[in-house]
């Protein structure tokens, strides 16, 4: 049972909403309702996102991502369909249980950090408790534990204005740790940091994840932080999502000419796998390893660039052992540079997941779409 | 193209709202009057130093310590251009209108950031109220409020409110829609939002508004005084209107100081009560470094201890001073809190009877400060007109050589006591001596000893250098100088012993009432003949204060009471000389008021004595002396005048309206011919008092060959074609059109309005540089006694008939005030009286309009019998 699940999310801006969401259904273009004024921020998007998960959504700015977190925690009312978060229909809420659900289990971290420039560190990461009418002894407890956990021991009394980007993103990022909520909503968080400081960030999030296992949303328009970051990644275009994969199945196969070209920059060497790549003959890595005493192995985890190394003094092939050891299959330097130097083609299959995602009626539908699993 | 007059409706409107809505305009005058009143009685009652000292610690607090040095300075030079307590009404106008403004307009603020029609709305009312001309509902305001504190106000708070609005709706749309989605995201409920994110975020720029606010009420509160609203605004207005450059200097000059203190200490407040402003003001003291002690602000709560042991010292002060004043009641208090400086010798007559008057002022509403003073100084501080007077001035020999020295420069006010005489004195056993002649051949019995005073004192000299001689005492008897005090000492021994004795004294003296003494007689007369007591006052005395100088002079006492008056203080004990003196005067019933008569006394009030008079005038001559004289009147026949100045339009619009009782000043039939016509079914024409006036054009003297009004064809080459008017509402103006039509001068000359005072300031210019002027004036006018102006003549009399002063009233004044009426309908002037009256009040200077009528008044005895008679 998924944590959280959006299920056909119109959101369109003007005059007219519902009747464009009517036209939309029916095939109208995007443009076509510019030109009248009405502006269709998202379409017809709907995914789910795992307990523990990293769900990244992608996109350029004008996408419609930011919309599409919005509506998750009812800052923005969907036009059309609906939120279940824990199986309840967030949309559904009156204004109170809203403002419940995002005290106690929906939070956020915004772009541009958004503290109080009028409340202290310490304060500010008390926000979300003080909201919650907890008291103040215990929510200064509380805060300053999430304040620890984000790195920032000691900075209690300080003021926002005195910290740098990255120690004012941590701030934000114990704002939304001290309420302890289950679903973490992330706006862009590191996208107004340095490229070293935002690199801290994302480690430091990784290894919070690791023992805190939120279930996080996370918007970005940086494919390579989207690689590092997400479990699953959604890319949107336009409005839509154009694909809902793995790292992976974007890198391998892009479902359009879009995510094509999107992934042309990343460093494949960083985000592929020898799992990805290897040679799926279990046979031959068996008896590559049989006959073969030099054989060396690695797991299928392994990142494609600490391969250059081992392929750079040898000609050998390698076997591909899953988490247990057993060989699954093998990798040679020529399958390593094809992989490399591949074009990434579109993938109709892929291409056929992303649209069976927003037309999937059913709760298997939409199982089929998420195909999971790296491996 | 048809015309079309909105205009008309509104002032159907106004009747309209007038007649039913009475009620509602009754409860905001009740709502605003009242909040003023309460603040101007908290500034208002305070002693002014201290005040100024409270004003200084909050610019301390705020700013810092120059910042609350020269916050003292300002207001302590505000007191001394004796505008204190119109600064302070100014001062109360401004808070309460700031206080009402902020209540309203943050609200209003807030909605209107909230709400994008409400917005939509708000935005042109603000732009009509920011925009209209304050007059326009100035006017109104009078209709509908009475002239005085209300329609100020209201315009106040029209005018200022605009960027009270603004600033707060900006301010909170300023705020970064990211910190406002953040409080959403976590739950914060929408008035959490306002208060927890969006208020205190924006409260610098809320700030910025409201010191806009204070400062647009204060530019506001000096308009305001046109409508009558008290204050600073009111002597600028009167200063400009009457052409008194230095006082409006004065008057100016101390609505800056109050604007820069209130501009300052707004700016400054933001970075105390907001959290972003004391975020910033940490961090730039914390850059400060070195010079920090200079930008030492004391904490809040020592800022707080100070204010509130000024206030409790000013408190304190006032309860102390309105003691004082509680001994006059309203029917005594001639003084009206005038201080009076008394000096007195520290001889017994002088401390009894100073002490006596002290006593007397005080319950006369006065209030007196008694000095002591050796002889010299105090006759030197007569002289230089530091002491206004005192009673114990022995003339004319013991006091000759100062009498002598500055006589020209002290007045006398007739001699209460006399005459006294020098002595020697025996107890009364002592027997067989009854005069000089019977001390001879007695010295044994007295040890050969006379006792005296201090042998400075002339009584000393005489008895040494001719009494003892004419007596042949020398050699039989010595005279022990010692002190007054040793001798009164010895006496009581000797008395008590019952032990002769032979002292010098003099009359009178306590001692006379105290023991059984007996006076030797000086049958040679060598003693030489006796003194008078005079009351002795600085030069001008008499006649600035003519009711004390008139008690004075009737002032007498028998030996019997002063005496007994001098014992009384004697038995006191030091310090309660006034409580021994007010205890006389109480056992001496009836004696304060032969001493000192209010003037009128209770049996001549009026009919309808305590009743409220509201008399209007407006800045003309002879308006401001009949209306200062009748003011007197009124008092003194226990009616409670209130008198406001006005312009013309208004205060014919509050008599129509009722809410002004009458005004002297109404010229008919022509010059005001317009509100007549306009009002004259809800006015009481009451009377002429003076006329005929006239209108008439001049020129200088100097400007030869014009000397009516048929010579200026051709010439208006001379005027640059220029007639310098008045007013454009003026009625002369209008009349002014007609004259040059009939004497075929329209197309020549051009007529340029302008103001009264403008007009006046023009004649003075072109007088100096000897430059012809052509200008509207009108008799009788002082212009004609300080220029050499002169009339042109008329021979075709397009001016008209000459207009009547009338006295004008409203509609119902006969019916509320018969008696009042019967005599301004009685009230006449001739040409000489109003001269001297208007003399008067223009040399007794701005200000002191009151007290000049007064003096006037009080002057011509009977008059006021004559004016308002009693039965």
């Amino acid at each position: 049972m998924s944590r959280l699940r959006a299920e056909h999310l119109y959101k369109v801006f003007g005059r007219r909403p519902d009747q464009a969401v009517g036209r939309l259904e029916a095939g109208a273009d995007r443009e076509e309702l510019r030109a009248q004024g009405t502006t269709a921020a998202v379409i017809d998007a709907s995914f789910e996102v795992e307990e523990g998960q990293i769900f990244v959504v992608m996109g350029l700015s004008g996408s419609g991502k930011s919309t599409l977190l919005r509506m998750l925690n009812g800052l923005l009312e969907p036009t059309s369909g609906r939120v279940l978060f824990d199986g309840q229909d967030v949309t559904a809420l009156k204004p109170r249980e809203l403002r419940e659900v995002r005290a106690t289990k929906i939070s956020m971290v915004f772009q541009h950090f958004a503290l109080f420039p009028h409340r202290s560190v310490l304060e500010n990461a008390a926000y979300g408790l003080e909201v919650q009418g907890i008291p103040r002894e215990e929510r200064d407890k509380r805060a300053t534990e999430a304040l620890e956990l984000a790195g920032l021991k000691g900075w209690e009394k300080s003021w926002p204005d005195e910290l740098s980007g990255g120690m004012q993103q941590r701030v934000g990022l114990a704002r939304a740790l001290a309420t302890d909520a289950d679903l973490l909503l992330m706006d862009e968080s590191f996208s107004a940091l340095d490229p070293l400081i935002r690199r801290d960030m994302q480690d430091q999030l990784l290894e919070l994840q690791k023992t805190l296992k939120k279930t996080i949303v996370f918007i970005t328009h940086d494919l390579n932080e989207a690689m590092r970051l997400g479990d699953r990644i959604a890319v949107m275009k336009d409005g839509r999502i154009v694909q809902n994969g793995t790292a992976e199945d974007i890198l391998v196969r892009p479902a359009t000419d879009y995510v094509a070209s999107f992934i042309q920059d990343v460093d494949r060497s960083r985000v592929l796998t020898a799992g990805a790549i290897m040679e799926d003959t279990k046979t031959d890595a068996a008896a590559l390893g049989k006959d073969g005493d030099e054989a060396s192995t690695i797991t299928a985890e392994t990142p494609l660039h600490e391969l250059f190394t081992p392929f750079s003094s040898s000609d050998d092939a390698m076997i591909v052992t899953d988490d247990s050891g057993a060989p699954v299959g093998v990798i040679d330097r020529e399958r390593l540079l094809a992989a490399l130097g591949e074009e990434p083609q579109v993938d109709e299959n892929a291409a056929a997941n992303a649209a069976s995602d927003g037309g999937a009626e059913t709760a298997d539908g939409a199982k089929n779409s998420g195909v999971t699993a790296r491996a | 193209m048809p015309e079309f007059h909105p205009g008309d409706w509104v002032e159907s409107a106004v009747d309209w709202l007038q007649k039913h809505l009475g009620w509602l305009f009754d409860f905001i005058n009740t709502v605003l009057s009242g909040l003023f009143d309460a603040i101007n009685a908290v500034l208002g009652g305070a002693e002014p130093l201290l005040l100024a000292g409270i004003f200084a610690v909050i610019a301390f607090w705020l700013r810092g310590l120059l910042a609350g040095v020269v916050a003292f300075v300002g207001f302590a030079l505000i007191d001394t251009f004796g505008l204190w307590s119109e600064a302070m009404s100014t001062l109360s106008l401004v808070l309460a209108a700031a206080v009402i403004t902020i209540v309203i307009a943050v609200p209003a603020g807030i909605w209107a950031s909230r709400s994008k029609t409400v917005s939509a709305f708000v935005r042109p009312v603000l732009d009509v109220m920011q925009t209209m001309p304050a007059f326009v509902y100035l006017i109104p305001g009078v209709m509908f409020f009475s002239v005085g504190t209300t329609p100020g106000l209201l315009a106040t708070i029209i005018f200022a409110m605009p960027p009270g609005v603004r600033m707060t709706e900006l301010g909170i749309r300023q705020v970064d829609s990211e910190l406002v989605e953040a409080a959403e995201a976590f739950g914060t409920q929408p008035k959490h939002t306002l208060t927890r994110v969006q208020l205190p975020l924006a409260l610098p720029t809320i700030m910025a508004g409201i010191n806009q606010v204070i400062m647009l009420a204060l530019s506001m509160v000096v308009i305001a005084g046109m409508a009558g609203a008290p204050g600073l605004g009111e002597r600028v207005y009167a200063a400009v209107t009457q052409v008194q450059v230095g006082l409006g200097v004065e008057s100016g000059v101390a609505v800056v100081i109050l604007a820069m203190y209130l501009d300052r200490m707004t700016g400054a407040l933001n970075a105390r009560v907001s959290p972003l402003g004391r975020r910033a003001a940490a961090k730039a003291s914390a850059m400060m470094g070195r010079m920090r002690f200079a930008r030492y602000k004391p904490g809040t709560a020592v800022a707080l201890c100070g204010v509130v042991v000024l206030a409790l010292v000013a408190g304190g002060m006032n309860i102390a001073g309105s003691g004082d004043e509680g001994k006059a009641s309203a029917g005594t208090n001639v003084g009206k809190g005038q201080q009076l400086n008394m000096g007195y010798i520290p001889w017994d007559e002088g401390i009894a009877t100073s002490y006596l008057w002290k006593e007397v002022l005080e319950r006369r509403g006065f209030k007196p400060n008694l000095k002591q003073l050796d002889a010299g100084p105090l006759y030197t501080s007569l002289a230089q007109g530091q002491t206004d007077f005192q009673t114990d001035g022995w003339l004319p020999t013991t006091h000759k050589q100062y009498w002598d020295k500055y006589g020209s420069k002290m007045e006398k006010l007739g001699s209460w006591y006399g005459p006294t005489s020098l002595e020697l004195t025996v107890p009364k056993y002592v027997k067989g001596i009854k005069s000089l002649e019977d001390l001879k051949g007695q010295g044994k019995k007295f040890k050969g000893k006379i006792i005296g005073i201090e042998s400075s004192a002339g009584e000393m000299k005489i008895l040494k250098d001719k009494v003892l001689k004419d007596y042949g005492l020398e050699g039989e008897y010595k005279v022990v100088a010692s002190s007054t005090s040793s001798m009164l000492a010895e006496l009581k021994r000797s008395i008590q012993k019952k032990e002769p004795v032979v002292v010098t004294l003099w009359s009178p003296h306590w001692a006379y009432n105290a023991y059984d003494l007996t006076k030797l007689d000086d049958p040679k007369g060598s003693f030489g003949k006796g003194e008078n007591l005079y009351n002795v006052a600085r030069k001008g005395f008499a006649e600035d204060q003519p009711t004390v100088a008139h008690w004075l002079k009737n002032f007498h006492l028998k030996e019997e009471q002063l005496t007994s008056l001098e014992n009384k203080i004697q038995d006191a004990p030091k310090g309660e000389e006034q409580k021994a003196a007010a205890d006389w005067l109480d056992e001496h019933k009836g004696f304060i008021d032969k001493m000192a008569p209010v003037p009128g006394g209770k049996k001549k009030q009026g009919k309808d004595a305590g009743k409220a008079v509201n008399v209007g005038y407006f800045p003309w001559d002879e308006a401001i002396a009949t209306t200062y004289l009748w003011q007197n009147i009124l008092e003194d026949r226990g009616y409670k005048p209130n008198v406001k100045q006005l312009d013309p339009g208004p205060l014919y619009t509050s008599l129509a309206q009722g809410q002004m009782d009458f005004q002297t000043d109404g010229w008919l039939p022509t010059t005001h011919e317009q509100y007549w016509k306009k009002y004259k079914d809800r006015l009481t024409d009451v009377g002429p008092w003076y006329g005929p006036t006239s209108l008439e054009l001049s020129v200088p003297e100097y400007v030869k060959g014009i000397d009516s009004l048929e010579d200026l064809k051709g010439k208006s080459d001379k005027f640059d074609g220029k007639i310098t008017g008045i007013e454009s509402s003026a009625g002369e103006m209008k009349v002014l059109k007609k004259v040059l039509k009939d004497y075929g001068l329209d197309k020549e000359y051009k007529v340029v309005s302008s103001s009264t005072s403008s007009m006046l300031s023009a004649i003075d210019r072109s007088v100096k540089q000897k430059k012809p002027i052509l200008t509207t004036t009108w008799s009788p006018h002082w212009v004609y006694s300080k220029y050499p102006m002169k009339k042109l003549d008329d021979p075709k009399g397009s001016w008209g008939k000459g207009d009547k002063i009338h006295v004008t009233a409203k509609k119902d004044f006969k019916k509320d005030f018969p008696e009042l009426y019967g005599w301004l309908k009685d009230f006449h002037m001739s040409e000489d009286d109003l001269g001297s009256l208007e003399a008067a009040i223009q040399n007794g200077g701005k200000g002191k309009e009151k007290e000049s009528a007064r003096k006037w008044l009080d002057s011509r005895p009977g008059l006021i019998d004559k004016l308002a008679p009693v039965s």
